[in-house]
């Protein structure tokens, strides 16, 4: 069998990275519906309040229970806000993410 | 009539005994269980059956398990970069388990697993539990550097804690979004549902106008269908960006 000619091979070496690199610019997943990201942010926004919420709720509870200190409601009350902070930086995060993601697709255009 | 649009989501065991007894609870085998079941076998099934005699010119069966291969690869190394290839069975399992979950509860009358928060949530500490005992085993005791951003001094008592808290955040976020979609979709299906069959009761041009409502499930069905294989790749892209950043701490910013 004749070996192919090194310049069919560097062609269809071409031939094949174009095609790979088409398949790849198809396959990108939709762009996210505006209802999925105000979901998003919301779902951010919310579950951090609710960790802060339970932490702090925690560490009143463990402190009436393991100790003599009240520290009732004060825990729950610094976590919250913590929470509230924690669940702004989130939703920043991801609306950096989100324009990120926008402008690479306007590039792409 | 009434009809429930949350009846969908009510777990029955489905055999009259319970399976075995753990602590004097009697587990069932409810039709939760039955449909995590199914996709488990569907998925193995499919993917061992399609590439058991393995072509060069894939069938159509084959070019789907490629390309489903290709696409969670290509979504690990885009985020986790190439290192991030160890955890492509761990990945590509959540994927798959997600994405068949989604679409059999798409099957009328079939029972939508991910709609339980149970299970979202397990789904999601298991995701958490693997991010973390991998920053350990790569980084030590230096994986606490993930809770230390660039700041003075001063501002990080503040803002550590802020930190700790953004990250156990995840594991909320991460199951109530599945969680949550499902739960929407398919509540809003079995309502315009029920708008049919109330209008078409109704009796007289009341039933004629029965036919908006199903033009509208039509939609909503489609759009759940989207919606079944977004989330699926949400929770897998999310994995991903988590577990790189247990490898890499902050490097990739």
């Amino acid at each position: 069998m004749p070996s192919p000619e090194p310049d069919d091979l560097k062609r269809l070496a071409e031939r094949i990275d174009e095609a790979e690199r088409k398949h790849a610019q198809r396959k990108k997943p939709p762009p996210p519906t505006s209802l999925g990201i105000a979901f998003r942010f919301a779902t951010e926004m919310v579950s951090a309040l609710l960790v802060g919420g339970g932490l702090g709720w925690g560490i009143d509870w463990a402190f009436d229970h393991w100790s003599h200190l009240q520290t009732r409601p004060w825990g729950m009350v610094v976590m919250f806000v913590l929470g509230a902070a924690a669940g702004i930086r989130n939703v920043m995060a991801a609306a950096k993410e989100l324009n990120a993601e926008m402008a690479a697709k306007d590039l792409e255009k | 009539m009434a009809m429930n649009p949350m009846e969908q989501f009510e777990v029955k065991p489905i055999l009259e005994h319970p399976l075995f007894q753990i602590a004097g609870h009697d587990i069932f085998f409810t039709n939760q269980a039955l449909l995590m079941c199914v996709a488990v076998a569907a998925a193995a099934l499919f993917l061992t059956f399609s590439v058991t005699r393995g072509r060069l010119v894939p069938t159509r069966l084959q070019s789907m398990a490629e390309v489903s291969y290709e696409f969670v690869a290509n979504m690990i190394k885009s985020t986790a970069g190439d290192d991030g290839m160890v955890f492509f069975p761990f990945v590509f399992t959540i994927f798959t388990f997600v994405l068949f979950c989604n679409f059999f509860g798409m099957i009328p009358g079939a029972f939508t697993p991910t709609s339980q928060i149970i299970v979202t949530l397990a789904l999601a500490a298991v995701v958490m539990l693997t991010v973390v005992v991998t920053g350990f085993i790569v980084h030590g005791l230096g994986f606490f550097k993930l809770f230390v951003p660039k700041a003075p001094f001063l501002l990080l008592i503040l803002l550590v804690p802020i930190e700790i808290i953004s990250f156990l955040t995840r594991l909320v976020s991460l199951s109530v979004r599945l969680f949550a979609n499902m739960l929407a979709g398919h509540t809003m299906l079995a309502v315009f549902a029920s708008f049919v069959i109330a209008l078409g009761a109704a009796g007289g041009i009341l039933s004629l106008l029965s036919i908006t409502p199903m033009f509208m499930i039509v939609f909503i069905g489609a759009l759940e269908m989207l919606v079944a294989f977004l989330q699926a790749y949400v929770f897998a892209i999310l994995t991903c960006i988590y577990l790189n950043e247990a490898l890499h701490l902050h490097e990739h910013h």
